[in-house]
């Protein structure tokens, strides 16, 4: 088996665990709608407000619910030493971290999607034209996302207090990944004006390869059976 | 226990450059509020500056070498660069925290606000958030191994925002200023007496930290060599803990 392959396995042992017990997918949809109705409460009855407010909305709602998935993720591990059984096999640690990370930003895409209109429906603003390049933004800033949550979650997963300590810890270092996602969001469904949504996303890609190359590297001293 | 309090003791050198360090201090602060020129635009309150930035610039450098011990523990194991880790990693916490709160003090008359949620701003808040991560972290995992591994890994995470950080200026419009003296070798745009009291003011600063680390660094090694002992004891039963373990 190469690298690839397992990397493949990996994603897919993830995404065929989650196809069984739903665990994820329940949470997440639900917790994020609730985030969505909470914060649509909080802006008030301000439709202008509600409006420019959006996109910051869903990009909240997204990380609330990429923590959970992410967590999860190696939750399900830690239960009969399926760890030890992943960490022992004989594919790069790397391997492991890509697999589980490609499940997280599959499965955190596709919230994206379904949310999309949602957010938009629920606040008011107009989608138009500018469904496309959103999806771009999704995708790019789920990854970053997803390539921070999974590696911290991995840090955290046999530690005291991890439900805690995993938002403590990387919510702080999505913080301009979130920014340059809800920037880039905005330039799309407000002003339409694409030359700065480029721009954002432009930075946005720009985090996600100086994160995803850190956390490659670093994966190897983070996961102990 | 005589010898434990010997140990306990800072050495006479270790008093000797703390003594010197405050004096040179006095004077760098001497000359950033009495020898330096006004400022054409900012008149007295450029004298913030030498203490903003000078403390700025060794918050950055402890950030980044604490990054630096982290990945040498990575790579080597030995504990020593553990310890060395945390020290700067104290350090830093504690000057990024001053390089907020001295910003804060400089850009509320000069700018008219406190705080802007802005690049530069917000990457610099970021990073005292990550540091205080990397102290929790480290307060949760009681295997000295495990712990010094995942602390090198926060640092090294926290640690590769610096290069947004030191962009942030000119990559985005900001309320911060641009640099006024550039890494590059495209020049300093600023007054030759300024330059140099602002130099004056970082290398103090440097000196400060270099201090606090010696200090740090010899209690850490003192902490190192006391876990030892009691891993020691607890593993023989408690009636151990002969061995000591020198780090």
């Amino acid at each position: 088996m190469n690298d690839l392959q397992a990397v493949l396995w990996v994603a897919r042992k993830d995404l065929l665990q989650e196809a069984r017990s739903k665990a994820v997918t329940v949470a997440t949809v639900f917790f994020s709608a609730v985030t969505l109705g909470v914060l649509a409460f909080a802006f008030g009855e301000n439709p202008l407000l509600m409006r420019e407010g959006a996109m910051g909305a869903l990009w909240v709602a997204l990380a609330f619910a990429g923590v959970i998935s992410a967590a999860q993720s190696w939750q399900a591990d830690l239960e009969d030493g399926a760890l030890e059984a992943l960490l022992t096999s004989p594919v790069p640690r790397a391997a492991v971290y890509l697999g589980k990370l490609l499940a997280n930003w599959g499965l955190m895409t596709a919230l994206g999607v379904l949310l999309l209109p949602i957010a938009a429906g629920l606040y008011g603003a107009r989608l138009g034209a500018a469904w496309p390049p959103l999806l771009a933004v999704i995708a790019a800033g789920t990854l970053g996302f997803a390539l921070i949550a999974v590696f911290y979650a991995g840090l955290t997963a046999n530690l005291r207090a991890r439900e805690s300590l995993l938002p403590v810890l990387m919510f702080p270092v999505v913080v301009p990944i979130l920014l340059a996602a809800v920037r880039a969001s905005n330039a799309l469904v407000g002003s339409g004006d694409l030359g700065l949504a480029w721009a954002w996303l432009r930075l946005l890609v720009g985090f996600d390869l100086v994160y995803a190359v850190v956390c490659l590297v670093l994966f190897r001293f983070v996961v102990e059976a | 226990m005589i010898d434990a309090a010997a140990r306990l003791r800072r050495p006479l050198w270790l008093r000797v450059y703390l003594g010197i360090t405050l004096l040179l201090f006095l004077v760098a602060a001497t000359f950033g509020l009495v020898f330096s020129p006004r400022d054409v635009n900012q008149g007295d309150l450029i004298r913030i500056m030498y203490a903003h930035v000078s403390v700025a610039w060794i918050g950055f450098v402890a950030v980044g070498l604490t990054a630096v011990f982290g990945a040498l523990y990575l790579w080597r194991g030995k504990r020593r660069d553990d310890v060395l880790a945390v020290a700067s990693a104290e350090m830093g916490l504690f000057f990024a925290s001053l390089t907020i709160i001295g910003g804060m003090t400089y850009s509320r008359p000069t700018l008219n606000t406190f705080w802007t949620w802005d690049a530069k701003l917000t990457l610099t808040a970021i990073m005292v958030a990550l540091m205080v991560g990397y102290f929790i972290v480290r307060g949760l995992v009681e295997d000295p191994v495990r712990r010094g591994r995942v602390s090198a890994v926060v640092a090294i995470v926290a640690a590769a925002s610096l290069p947004f950080n030191y962009l942030a200026a000119e990559w985005f419009r900001t309320l911060h200023p641009a640099k006024s003296v550039a890494l590059d070798g495209s020049g300093v745009t600023m007054d030759p007496t300024m330059l140099q009291v602002l130099l004056l003011n970082t290398a103090v600063a440097g000196m400060i930290y270099l201090g606090f680390m010696f200090d740090r660094v010899r209690l850490g090694r003192i902490e190192a060599e006391l876990e030892a002992e009691r891993a020691a004891g607890a593993v023989g039963g408690g009636a151990g803990g002969k061995e000591v373990v020198r780090v």
